[in-house]
């Protein structure tokens, strides 16, 4: 079950974080706001959908370093950070990291918005794929020992005659095995079957 | 006098023996004198007694001679009475012729049967007279006696009332057997002494005769003392019954011949008793002043041994005959190799032998100077030492000079000592009158100038010395001293006291003096103040120009800090202007969107507006910064001043995640203090604090500023970081400008903090924290 998107506002400017909310609450947006990193991470699970908005410079834990821990913690709410005039360095770094993006102050509203409304777009597209692959792998856990083996063959690209001589059995049963594995992982082309493989391996 | 050894038991039991041998000898000597005087005396006196026996029994042989003839008259008298042949006168004219040649007998008588005088010669003397019977009834039993016996008979002694004592001799008259009658002599004993005894016996002896029962009958005279002891008596009986003979010598010059041997004897052997007696004191007093003179001896020599100075004495020739325990000591010489030396002796140093030599031939002719001669000796080890000695002539017991005596004093170190009090008297006043400085000492009660050193002279005149200071001095001073109350009476003990510490210029020359005056105990013990006027005019330009550049400085800084504002500025209005643009984009959004609640607008507008006033208050802040220019002191709470540079550091302290954490007490009183350049000194510090703790964890981040009351007079501020700390070293160099420990930094911050806290008479200073990090502190003034 996943939960309704959010934008997760962490500043601690009381100005800054409520003005913030009161933007994006103007499209719609549900908002989020903690007024320090410490105050996040004690309300952070695994079950958060949509994006982060990061002050960079904060007293106690910085917006980098909650990102550091955020990553270590598997998150995958895609980050923007907002950073002041001199703190463009530490962005990058923070891009390079795998951050979605940062934000300078002032920053447009609209730019903003846009940013916010990306992020939340790309959070949605990523769960939708983590969700098919957990699909996938949840149907290759279903499969026998044999099944996956002449699974892993028909990927491979080896022949029912092949499959059977490989693996020292007869070919009628190689076909049984592999009409249970199309079955199973709900396909009916090889084609599909590699395209599904594929997807819950990556 | 001082104390001998004449107390030894020893020497005094001998000296007691050697006393009593004398003493006995004397004794002896004397007593054998006196034996030898009393034999001689006895002898003589045996002597003188056989002789005067002799002489007494010639005498008695010669009174018995004339006694005898007397006898055989009467008898024949007698006789020829008895044949009748005596007749008529026939008696008495042979009585009268024989008492003419025998005068000791009184008288003669012829007494007949009857006893009656017949004739009497003398006649009619005494109890003879013729017709009359012989009345004395004492004579009655000699004659009897004489009558019954025939023979003539002494009678007993008498003493006639007309002759004196007397002695009768009875011969009797006989016929056959028939008494007729009896012839009588009467002798007058005093008439035997004077008659019949020899007058060279008289002049020798005293001769008496005695009665019985030692009644003295006659003596041959008495003038002459007579000598007991040498007396004799013999009986005289046939004559009288009892009669004795005594004779006494008479004592004349025999007596001063007999005790004048004694009387010597005594004499001499008082004069040898006194002599001896005089001798032991003279003896005594030997000893004494012998035992004086070894306790001086020793007593002087202890001293010479004691003493540093060396003693040598040479004879005329010029050998040493010599030298003190001293001497060697200093020469390194033992006694024996010293004594007996002649010239050039060992201890001659070998490079000016001719000096020693021209030396000793001026002390052999008694030329030495009277200051003595200054020289350098060589010790045996071959070190050379300066020596100063004196030469005396050395005089012996009988007055002549036999040679001379020098002493020697070991003048090296008192020459070092001289030399280095000399130089070190160079050195002082070399430093005195090099000094720029003007200094002069003046009596504390007179203000009499007691020195004063050239650079004082040069500006007073070189005649200052000796006369009043303020006289000297009051052209230049403007006012007289009233610091100086209570100063004169100052005791030696209260010394050395600041008196008074301060500027002045100089009315006459224009130059700036500091002055610093002490009271000091001078080199005679009273109390003086001294005075140094050093030159500051030279510095006090350097001042003036140091405190033009400091401002320039400050002037220079403040843009920098400005500069590094500007960046902080952007920072800090962007978080107003933010907001401000969020809340008007909501507002405008949900306008546009037509999805609005009034309220909730309302809101958002009053939020943006107090953004709005945010942006402004930094604004503000800014422009009062940069409007100050000029110092301007006044009455200022530190808490604002800290509260305001908090303020500008804010940002950069979020930035860095520090928290700052202010304890400023309520009660706190204002400082006296340029407001804004206090506050740019704690944003210095502040901002330093926060980029020391940069390496920091974040949980330890805090920057504390704390201020507390110091003294009465400052209150203290104190910003402690728990950065990196520093090192003791940097601490001495933070202050000193364009030192920096960061990379960009110029180096300028802590220098002109420091110069501001000095304009306010306050201190600046940096310590390390007691955890980690450090604190810097500093004081301001409450007072102007």
């Amino acid at each position: 079950m996943t939960e309704e998107q959010k934008v997760f506002v962490v500043d601690d400017d009381d100005a800054m974080r409520d003005s913030l909310k009161w933007l994006l609450e103007s499209r719609g947006l549900k908002v989020d706001i903690y007024a320090s990193s410490e105050e996040f991470l004690a309300a952070f699970h695994g079950g958060m959908t949509g994006c982060m908005v990061l002050d960079v410079r904060m007293p106690g834990m910085s917006g980098l370093e909650l990102y550091e821990q955020l990553q270590a913690r598997a998150a995958t709410l895609p980050v923007i950070f907002i950073t002041g005039h001199g703190d463009v360095p530490m962005a990058v770094t923070a891009l390079k990291r795998g951050a979605a993006d940062f934000i300078e102050k002032p920053f447009n509203d609209r730019e903003m918005l846009g940013l916010v409304e990306r992020c939340m777009a790309e959070d949605r597209a990523a769960r939708d794929k983590r969700a098919a692959s957990a699909l996938a792998t949840q149907r290759l856990g279903s499969l026998t020992q044999r099944e996956r083996e002449v699974l892993d063959l028909i990927v491979g690209g080896k022949l029912n005659k092949q499959i059977a001589d490989e693996l020292g059995i007869s070919i009628k049963t190689v076909e049984v095995h592999r009409s249970r594995v199309m079955g199973k992982m709900e396909v009916n082309s090889v084609a599909k079957l590699v395209q599904r493989v594929m997807k819950s391996q990556g | 006098m001082l104390p001998g050894n004449s107390d030894n038991p020893a020497v005094q039991s001998g000296q007691r023996w050697l006393w009593m041998m004398p003493n006995i000898a004397v004794g002896v000597f004397v007593l054998a004198m006196i034996a030898l005087v009393w034999v001689l005396q006895k002898r003589d006196f045996d002597q003188q007694m056989a002789t005067l026996a002799r002489d007494v029994q010639w005498t008695e042989q010669t009174l018995r001679l004339h006694m005898q003839s007397d006898q055989e008259f009467l008898q024949e008298l007698a006789r020829e009475a008895s044949e009748r042949r005596l007749e008529g006168a026939e008696f008495q004219a042979r009585a009268t012729l024989y008492m003419a040649t025998n005068p000791h007998l009184s008288s003669l008588a012829w007494m007949d049967a009857d006893r009656i005088v017949r004739d009497a010669a003398p006649p009619e003397t005494g109890d003879w007279t013729v017709g009359e019977r012989h009345a004395r009834e004492e004579q009655e039993k000699s004659l009897a006696s004489a009558l019954a016996s025939g023979r003539p008979v002494y009678g007993n002694a008498y003493v006639d009332e007309h002759t004196g004592p007397s002695i009768e001799l009875f011969v009797p008259i006989r016929r056959g057997r028939r008494p007729l009658g009896s012839m009588v002599a009467v002798y007058s004993v005093p008439g035997m002494v004077r008659y019949l005894v020899p007058a060279w016996f008289s002049e020798k002896y005293h001769l008496s005769f005695t009665a019985a029962g030692d009644k003295l009958l006659a003596e041959n005279s008495a003038v002459h003392p007579r000598d007991e002891n040498l007396a004799y008596s013999l009986n005289f009986d046939p004559p009288g019954n009892g009669m004795q003979i005594r004779v006494e010598a008479y004592r004349g010059e025999t007596d001063l011949a007999k005790t004048l041997p004694i009387l010597l004897i005594a004499g001499l052997s008082l004069l040898v008793v006194w002599s001896l007696w005089s001798l032991r004191n003279s003896l005594a007093r030997r000893i004494r002043a012998e035992d004086a003179l070894r306790t001086e001896y020793n007593f002087r020599k202890a001293m010479e041994e004691s003493m540093p100075t060396g003693m040598r004495a040479i004879d005329m020739l010029g050998r040493i005959t010599y030298v003190n325990a001293a001497f060697c000591n200093m020469v390194g010489y033992p006694q024996e190799k010293l004594i007996g030396a002649s010239a050039p002796f060992p201890y001659w140093t070998m490079e000016d032998l001719a000096g020693h030599e021209r030396m000793l031939r001026q002390s052999l002719a008694g030329e030495a100077p009277r200051g003595g001669f200054e020289t350098r000796f060589c010790r045996a080890s071959g070190e050379r030492f300066d020596v100063r000695f004196y030469e005396a002539p050395l005089i012996d017991a009988s007055g002549r000079q036999a040679g001379w005596m020098a002493s020697i004093h070991d003048i090296t170190e008192q020459r070092l000592a001289r030399a280095e009090l000399e130089a070190s008297h160079q050195r002082f006043m070399t430093v005195l009158e090099g000094l720029d400085a003007a200094v002069y000492v003046a009596d504390l009660e007179t203000d009499e100038i007691l020195f004063a050193n050239k650079a004082f002279k040069s500006i007073y005149g070189y005649d200052t010395v000796s006369r009043n200071c303020w006289q000297v001095t009051s052209a230049c001073h403007p006012e007289p001293a009233q610091f100086m109350a209570g100063a004169r009476q100052l005791a030696s003990h209260q010394t050395p006291l600041e008196l008074y510490d301060t500027q002045l210029q100089n009315t006459l020359n224009g130059h700036w003096y500091h002055l610093r005056e002490r009271a000091i105990q001078w080199v005679d013990g009273r109390v003086v103040r001294m005075e140094i006027a050093t030159d500051v005019t030279d510095r006090k330009k350097m001042e003036d120009i140091n405190n033009q550049q400091l401002e320039r400085l400050q002037q220079t800084s403040r843009l920098i800090t400005m500069g590094e504002m500007a960046s902080s500025l952007a920072h800090e209005l962007n978080q107003p202007l933010a907001a401000i643009a969020n809340y008007n984009m909501g507002c405008v959004n949900r306008l546009q969107a037509n999805e609005y609640r009034r309220e909730d607008l309302l809101a958002a507008m009053q939020k943006a507006s107090l953004q709005a006033e945010r942006a402004g208050k930094i604004i503000r802040r800014v422009r009062d910064f940069v409007r100050k220019s000029e110092p301007n002191r006044g009455a200022v709470q530190i808490a604002e001043i800290i509260e305001e540079a908090v303020g500008f550091a804010e940002i950069d302290a979020r930035k860095a995640g520090v928290r700052i954490a202010v304890r400023v007490p309520p009660e706190l009183p204002a400082v006296y203090a340029d407001k804004i350049m206090i506050e740019q000194v704690v944003l210095n510090l502040v901002k330093n604090g926060i980029e020391a703790m940069l390496d920091t964890p974040h949980g330890e981040r805090e920057l504390a500023i704390n201020a507390r009351v110091n003294g009465k007079d400052f209150v203290e501020v104190g910003v402690t970081d728990r950065g990196h700390g520093m090192l003791v070293e940097e601490t001495d160099k933070l202050f000193a400008p364009f030192y920096t420990t960061k990379p960009e930094g110029m180096g300028m911050g802590l220098n002109i903090c420091r110069s501001i806290i000095e304009f306010h008479h306050g201190r600046l200073w940096a310590g390390p924290n007691s955890g980690s990090g450090s604190v810097f502190s500093f004081t301001v003034p409450v007072h102007p």
